[in-house]
């Protein structure tokens, strides 16, 4: 009897094991591209799987439920998107990596500003759309050149933009006003000695920040690399640039420095983007770079004061210069089946066409992709400044993509890591500007 | 009464089992993919035999991490390890109140490290944070800095997020200095040993072996320890922060070197058989007692 209990234990501790094992097995089945599931009730709709991070709290995700629901409905008996939420953009990129990694893509993946492109085209993994667009005029017809430039290689088309991203910068009427500061700088020149002049009454020019990547820090950044000269402009334009050691952005840095030692709080240092949204957003600083999306902040009673949006401007960069890029848009990526392909390129053209970019812009103030979509009243009317904004920034001379889709992935934390050693003098412009000549090395 | 040893193997397998699925297969697969250029986006893996661990002997970034993560286990096995052997000492007597003591000292290791970063990150904000704002309140306005910022404080600012915290340590080894028999406490009172003398004379030697173990687990600790440190810092400024696996971590995310990666993680490991053999050497952990 004895001997019997000991086996029949040592059975059941062997089987518990394995059945953790199996329940993982079956839960990733339920996430998987294919239709195994339910076979007789959707043996006809190929069921294309689609992890995204904008949900929850994301600006976008009532634009992307919104499309899922409209897509769904217009194709009815043929093709489902089943949403995948995965809460924050770098889960979602570590998540894309992994799948990358195991040679299991979901269909459709948004590249966003993550250079996701590059990464799965390495592994031969992407979809070429090029017969797919030039055989559909209003779908070609959404391409600008810039956005033919960013979606595509080697002359082939492998993704499509719903989101432009023109960014310039933001700053407090009032506090300018204090300051007897009646419009934003033209020159670098007037900028700095607009804010000399904000730090005399006794308020900091600028929201900066150093952490995740220094995102609102490196927008000033590239914006006067940009504005140095024919070869600044150039070096914007070029997608991951090697060499960092160019006259230009040696003496760009050291403004920066500059900016970081005299121009901005203690805790920029170190800070990350809600440290410089919120010091702009109490009033505490005149300024900070960041792209339309803020616009929506300002009215936000959670995040600042009432009658707070009625004191913001909006600029262009000193020497008329404007961050203007299409973001990375959707692609598709190679699946085993044809069907649920050209089911993911239905989706790609859905969530990139006209209506989908004008809801985009009417929900949440995203700025289109392609210029032929208008503004219309009702997104005039949410979003007045922005309205001001786009209407300023087509009169801005010069545009490229920002430094953080251009640069290497690996640059991204060394610029938050030594932009503190920049502030505290350990190194000077040049010893910073080695630093990432070396590190985009370590791509070659 | 007679032992049936052949029970033992048939008990122990599922565990032997789980160890060498869950541990050592991936220990295995970590080494061998070392000794290949393996990259996210590369075609396949390439042997390239030591040249990975050519460039990490190389790399200033690895040396630096090296150091750091040296230099912390350092501190985590002594400073760390004795403060909690000491509250343990203080507490073992029973004065009043030990046992709210010994729950309360225990609530900083229940907090998980990503809330303790976030906590920390506040409490040295340049800004606004605590320690700042209480300098400026007793006119020491000329001692404040970006604690966690400035290269000559963020070694040791990291450092504090983590080192005054021995609740484990204090519950571990009270529970053995709990445990030692009353009477070799009470001969050592006849024989006039003071408090002091006692503790020191009777009651640490009892507990080497605990303390022994406790700095091994402070020891691997150090070298797991990455979420406090990426949340604080993120290993700057520059390196000055960065230990071995947040070098690995940085390796794997930027660069998308799985190879390289995993040749630090060997590093790693290697590093932890090493610093448990001289701790289990030297504190005599698997020794005999008698």
């Amino acid at each position: 009897m004895r001997k019997i209990v000991a086996l029949f234990m040592t059975a059941l501790l062997l089987t518990s094991f394995m059945v953790g094992c199996g329940n993982e097995n079956n839960s990733q089945d339920t996430t998987s591209n294919t239709q195994e599931e339910n076979p007789a009730e959707n043996s006809n709709v190929v069921v294309i799987n689609y992890p995204t991070f904008q949900c929850g709290v994301n600006t976008a995700a009532g634009v992307v439920a919104q499309l899922v629901e409209e897509f769904n409905e217009e194709y009815a008996g043929k093709y489902e998107i089943r949403l995948e939420e995965i809460p924050g953009d770098a889960n979602y990129v570590d998540k894309i990596k992994v799948q990358l990694g195991t040679d299991n893509l979901p269909p459709v993946i948004y590249g966003g500003g993550y250079n996701l492109l590059d990464l799965v085209l390495a592994k031969d993994m992407v979809v070429d759309l090029t017969d797919a667009v030039e055989s559909d005029p209003e779908w070609k017809a959404l391409y600008s050149d810039i956005a033919l430039e960013t979606n595509s290689r080697d002359g082939k088309i492998y993704a499509s933009s719903v989101e432009g991203s023109v960014v310039g910068y933001f700053y407090n009427k009032e506090l300018f006003d204090q300051a007897g500061i009646d419009d934003p700088a033209k020159t670098w020149d007037e900028f700095f000695e607009q804010c000399e002049k904000l730090k005399a009454v006794g308020i900091t020019p600028l929201s900066l920040d150093t952490a995740d990547s220094a995102w609102v820090t490196q927008l000033w950044w590239g914006a006067i690399v940009g504005t140095a000269n024919e070869d600044g402009l150039e070096f914007m334009q070029t997608m991951n640039p090697t060499d960092y050691n160019t006259p230009e952005m040696i003496a760009a840095v050291e403004k920066v420095q500059k900016m970081l030692q005299e121009y901005t709080t203690l805790d920029a240092i170190g800070g990350k983007y809600e440290h410089a949204a919120n010091n702009f957003l109490s009033g505490q600083t005149a300024m900070i770079a960041n792209g339309p999306w803020m616009i929506g902040d300002f009215s936000d009673l959670t995040k600042t004061t009432e009658e707070f949006a009625d004191k913001v401007g909006c600029a262009v960069y000193p020497g008329s210069f404007i961050y203007d890029a299409p973001i990375q848009g959707y692609f598709v990526t190679k699946q085993d089946d044809p069907a649920l392909e050209e089911a993911a390129i239905a989706m790609v053209k859905f969530f990139t066409s006209k209506h989908a970019q004008q809801l985009g812009l009417e929900m949440q103030g995203m700025v289109p992709a392609s210029s032929t979509v208008e503004i219309t009243n009702a997104a005039q009317e949410s979003y007045p400044l922005l309205a001001d904004f786009l209407g300023i920034a087509a009169e801005a001379e010069k545009r490229s993509d920002n430094m953080q889709s251009t640069m290497y992935p690996n640059l991204l934390d060394v610029v938050s890591q030594e932009l503190p050693r920049l502030y505290s003098n350990e190194i000077d412009a040049a010893a910073f500007c080695e630093i990432l000549t070396e590190s985009a090395a370590k791509n070659q | 009464m007679k032992i049936k040893k052949g029970w033992i193997p048939v008990f122990l397998f599922p565990a032997v089992a789980l160890f060498l699925l869950i541990y050592l297969v991936p220990l295995l697969i970590v080494f061998t993919t070392s000794l290949f250029d393996y990259r996210l986006t590369g075609q396949g893996m390439t042997f390239i035999g030591f040249s990975n661990y050519l460039r990490l002997f190389q790399d200033p970034d690895f040396y630096q991490a090296f150091k750091n993560t040296v230099i912390w286990i350092i501190i985590h096995c002594t400073i760390h390890v004795a403060l909690g052997v000491i509250i343990a000492l203080m507490l073992y007597k029973k004065p009043r109140g030990w046992k709210f003591v010994r729950t309360v000292y225990m609530i900083p290791n229940i907090i998980s490290n990503a809330a303790m970063g976030m906590i920390f990150l506040n409490i040295f904000n340049p800004t606004y944070g605590v320690l700042n704002s209480i300098l400026k309140v007793i006119g020491l306005e000329h001692l404040t800095r970006n604690w966690l910022m400035d290269s000559a404080t963020a070694f040791p600012s990291v450092t504090m997020t983590w080192v005054l915290f021995a609740g484990y340590t204090t519950t571990l080894v009270l529970a053995q200095a709990l445990s030692i028999d009353e009477s070799v406490l009470e001969a050592s009172r006849i024989d006039g040993a003071t408090s002091f003398q006692t503790d020191v004379f009777v009651v640490l030697p009892l507990l080497k072996k605990m303390i022994g173990t406790t700095m091994v687990m402070a020891a691997t600790y150090m070298l797991q320890m990455l979420d406090l440190i990426y949340i604080t810092t993120g290993g700057g400024p520059g390196k000055t922060t960065t230990n071995l696996p947040l070098l690995l971590y940085g390796v794997y995310k930027s660069e998308n070197n799985y190879g390289y990666a995993n040749t630090i993680g060997v590093i790693i490991v290697i590093m932890g058989i090493v610093v448990m053999t001289i701790i289990n050497k030297a504190m005599k952990v698997n020794d005999e007692d008698y």
